[in-house]
């Protein structure tokens, strides 16, 4: 069924010229909830909705780059999200000793806050040095055995976090500056939900002006796009690699924090979810299209909730419904290039 | 005029006489015979146990083997089927009161319909893109499921499970007194039961693998653009295959709903099953079938002994937190195996040693051939 | 100026499991055009890539200069002097003429500059286009890309398989003239099919045929040979 044809357009239906038209109907789609809700309650829904698509973001972001630069499918970045957690979880306890967290100024919490992310993401991206150049290069090339062996690595990571932290679910403190809501005009819109709404902003902002202002955001472009011309210009592709992989799951740890911090608890498990939404968010969005997986997350992240709120057993299939239908209407994502 | 015969065929000839003397059959009739013999010798129900879920777990594993390892196809939505058949297995008993036998029948054949309508679906949504989405979508679709078995209390009875009664000779009542060094009771005739089917379903796959289906299979594995050239409809061909080996999957549920008498989402649903199934097909070798056999038997007989002799090994270094902890999480080496395992033993126990019989042969074929020369 | 500056000895190569080069012996000398023609499957973009280190060497020597390449790793090769112009696909689509420039660039000196606007003379057309997506380009243009990118570092050998590909004859009598004006400042290895450009350019040609190297000559006097012509490049 599949042609071989070399074209540069996605398979499938595409919206050259009718921008506007698919601009409106986005915009319907979205404002279509307040049918069968209030106007307060659907601003709450979308703020919890974008920030849980933030956090969302963050984890698809590096699966979406680590498959489209090195074509491998890193089952293991759900363990990632999960050890960034538990990372997290730790350094606010010592952070809490500090007195920073129950009871910190903004400027302590805030501190907080970026230096926890700061270690998650270092701690994450030495975890995924480490991985990627003693267990997935052995297996460079063959599509099968790098999705098995991450989830053998998958696996290991998270029995050493039940090693580590135990295998009980642990409350997670929120540092006293992002809890509680602001209260604008009988909208109460949870603080933490505007960090990681701000946030993510932000992750996004630096993704894109490294991948399209500096020299290395134009060589990973480049080898998403075609390896061999990196490689035969000049460039070490295997390095590169290293460092998409690392700075992916480094990502995938600050949204575990992130995480953390959100639903107030952490347990072993919790990476499963996340990569769930993750790779639904990849699919839907494009492989190594990081506005795509933008695009995506916020869409999942927005349906879910407003779906949840009116039925709440089909949110989940509402997201799968999406997700086949864009499978079917466009098979490599709304933004991904075909290969 | 008579042809010469080729080495290759001379070799076939030869082995088609001796196949019901050769070493490997000699071994499959003497594991056949140990199963069959096994529960009334060994009077021991963890022996019992071990082996019924062996027989279980070899037709999933070996129909998984078909989809992965004869047509290629990264299904992770495999454990799904199986749960699908131990749910509605679970479900018919429980909801029907106090079952009847055709109770069973009606259960395998939703078990059987649910796995060709949802392979069907899966095939025809998924196969046409490239694997890696296959994999994703069917990584997607089997959590969904586990989720799903969680929350929809209202169907499954959520996290708790259900457990309920089997009818006719399996019922938990039933004796017919005493044989060798066992009774006869529900558990033995259900044991016999999954005995008699492994062997058929497991004969089946066989049998399908060997067809002229089986062979189109394996050229589609191994170059399917050239399938493609030669004019076959690949995508036919590889969702037969598919939905043959989901099904069986389905089958399998069906059996070990009905040793277990009681199913749980996250026993029958959950991913652990997945990677359980993957880790046995990858230790005996994709693409053999009977290498299903030997990395279930090794992953079945660790998960029963191993936890024990961690705990033993740990009793010899002074207690402390850490080492217990160790001890507890045997996942951690399974997971650590299934690495080493995917690095250095891609083609499993049976695909390595097949490959170097292969490679026997093909040296003794090649001193044939130059000795003939001369 | 004549020094040998790459040598090819008993070569043998792999895609995959094919068995491609069986033993491909050839010296390029410096400066001029060195041409490797042959019937389609014969080995040439394989030696091509054999040479920068895309193809498994199974033996053989690949010497540059005085040093011996096979089997190191083409990044490598590219930073020992080697540009590489591939057959299909040799510019990004996706990336700006600018930012393909940007990529090629592995030192960004005054000399690369300098060498750009050389470029620029080269092909005005590029200069046009600076911002503009490489996959919008009309084909002519997208082989301008791909060769102009490779001439912006100093690199002493060029290899360049089968430029004329899909270009209209007016096309390749400029790109023609284009390699002419190249190869007075750097040695090129084509693989061309189009005999004409490679008269043209060429100044020693190498024929390949199931791998080897069957004939090596003058570019000229193989243009006069119509024997050989008709029995290994089916022309004539």
């Amino acid at each position: 069924m599949s042609k071989g044809v070399l074209t540069l357009k996605p398979k499938g239906i595409t919206a050259d010229g009718k921008g506007w038209l698919v601009g409106i109907a986005i915009g319907f789609v979205w404002l279509s909830p307040l049918f069968w809700m209030d106007a307060t309650t659907f601003i709450v829904l979308t703020a919890a909705g974008l920030a849980m698509g933030m956090i969302f973001f963050m984890v698809a972001s590096g699966l979406t780059l680590i498959f489209g630069l090195m074509d491998v499918l890193n089952m293991a970045h759900g363990a990632f999200f999960a050890w960034g957690a538990y990372v997290g979880f730790s350094l606010l306890g010592m952070f809490e000793w500090l007195g920073w967290v129950e009871t910190g100024t903004f400027l302590q919490c805030m501190t907080t806050v970026l230096v926890i992310l700061a270690v998650a993401f270092l701690v994450g991206a030495l975890i995924g040095a480490i991985l990627e150049r003693i267990i997935i290069r052995q297996v460079y090339g063959d599509h099968l055995r790098q999705i098995l062996i991450t989830m053998g690595a998958s696996f290991v990571m998270v029995e050493l976090i039940k090693i580590f932290w135990g295998l009980n679910d642990e409350v997670v403190a929120v540092p006293l500056a992002f809890r509680g809501s602001f209260d604008i005009m009988d909208v109460v819109v949870n603080r933490f939900r505007i960090l990681a709404i701000v946030l993510g902003i932000i992750v996004f902002g630096v993704i894109q002006m490294v991948l399209k202002r500096t020299k290395l955001g134009i060589i990973v472009r480049a080898g998403v796009e075609n390896r061999e011309i990196v490689e035969t210009t000049g460039y070490n592709i295997n390095r590169i690699f290293t460092g998409v992989f690392c700075a992916g799951v480094g990502l995938a740890a600050m949204a575990g924090v992130m995480m953390a911090m959100f639903k107030q608890e952490v347990h072993p498990a919790m990476g499963d979810d996340s990569f769930f939404f993750a790779l639904m968010v990849v699919i839907i969005g494009g492989m190594g299209s990081v506005g795509g997986s933008f695009l995506g997350s916020l869409m999942l992240g927005l349906a879910f909730n407003y779906v949840a709120f009116l039925l709440p057993k089909a949110a989940l299939g509402v997201n799968i419904l999406v997700m086949a239908a864009t499978l079917l209407i466009r098979p490599t994502g709304l933004f991904g290039h075909e290969e | 005029m008579t042809q010469e015969l080729s080495p290759v065929h001379l070799d076939y000839m030869q082995e088609q006489r001796t196949r019901f003397v050769s070493p490997t059959f000699l071994l499959q009739i003497a594991l056949a015979a140990s199963l069959l013999a096994g529960p009334l010798l060994v009077p021991s129900f963890q022996v019992m146990d071990v082996m019924a879920k062996i027989m279980i777990f070899t037709v999933v594993a070996a129909s998984y083997d078909l989809i992965l390892g004869y047509t290629g196809s990264l299904s992770l939505a495999h454990g799904m089927f199986f749960g699908m058949g131990a749910y509605a297995l679970g479900l018919v008993c429980y909801h029907s009161g106090s079952p009847h036998w055709y109770h069973l029948i009606l259960a395998a054949g939703i078990a059987i319909f649910l796995g060709i309508v949802f392979s069907l679906l899966i095939s025809l949504f998924s196969l046409r893109v490239k694997a890696i989405f296959f994999a994703m979508v069917t990584l997607a679709i089997a959590e969904y499921a586990h989720i799903l078995g969680i929350q929809w209390s209202e169907l499954t009875l959520g996290e708790d499970g259900i457990s309920f009664e089997l009818p006719w000779i399996f019922h938990s009542d039933w004796s017919a007194g005493r044989f060798l060094l066992s009774e006869i009771d529900d558990r033995l005739m259900i044991y016999y039961l999954i005995f008699l089917s492994s062997l058929l379903l497991f004969m089946g796959l066989v049998r399908f693998v060997r067809s002229p289906l089986g062979r189109v299979l394996k050229s589609i594995r191994s170059n399917e653009n050239r399938a493609v050239a030669l004019g076959f409809k690949t995508f036919q061909y590889k969702t037969v295959a598919v939905v043959f080996g989901s099904t069986l999957s389905s089958i399998a549920g069906v059996l070990f709903a009905m040793w277990l008498r009681y199913v749980n989402p996250d026993s029958v649903l959950g991913l652990g099953l997945m990677v359980n199934v993957l880790l046995m097909v990858l230790i005996g070798g994709l693409g053999t079938l009977y290498g299903g056999i030997i990395g279930v038997a090794f992953i079945i007989v660790s998960e029963n002994w191993l936890p024990g002799a961690l705990k033993a090994a740990a009793g010899i270094f002074p207690p402390s937190e850490i080492i217990t902890r160790l001890a507890d999480r045997w996942h951690l080496y399974f997971g650590v195996l299934f690495i080493l395992v995917i690095i250095f033993f891609p083609r499993g126990v049976v695909g390595t040693f097949r490959q170097v019989i292969a490679r026997r042969k093909a040296e003794v074929l090649r001193k044939r051939r130059t000795e003939v020369r001369y | 100026m004549n020094e040998i500056i790459l040598t090819l000895k008993d070569v043998h190569a792999h895609i995959g499991q094919h068995h491609i080069l069986q033993g491909i012996s050839l010296q390029v000398k410096s400066g001029g055009v060195t041409v490797l023609l042959g019937r389609n499957g014969a080995g040439k973009s394989t030696t091509l890539r054999a040479i920068m280190g895309l193809a498994t060497v199974a033996s053989g020597r690949i010497c540059l200069g005085d040093d011996a390449i096979a089997g190191y790793k083409p990044y490598h090769i590219a930073r020992m002097g080697v540009g590489f112009v591939a057959e299909d696909r040799a510019i990004l689509y996706k990336l700006t003429v600018a930012e393909n420039f940007r990529l090629s660039m592995l030192m960004e000196t005054d000399a690369t500059w300098q060498r750009m606007e050389t470029i620029f003379l080269l092909f005005p057309d590029l200069k046009r286009f600076w911002n503009v997506k490489a996959g919008l380009l009309s084909g002519g243009q997208k082989q301008m890309l791909a060769i102009g990118r490779v001439l912006v570092n100093d690199h002493r050998i060029l290899l360049i398989d089968e430029p004329s590909k899909g270009l209209a004859p007016i096309l390749v009598t400029q790109l023609g003239e284009s390699l002419i004006r190249i190869r007075e400042k750097t040695t090129i290895v084509l693989v061309e099919q189009n005999f004409r450009l490679a008269r043209q350019v060429g100044s020693d040609c190498f024929i390949l045929d199931d791998g080897r190297v069957v004939h090596e000559d003058r570019m000229a006097s193989l243009a006069q040979d119509r024997g050989r012509m008709k029995k290994y490049l089916g022309i004539g």
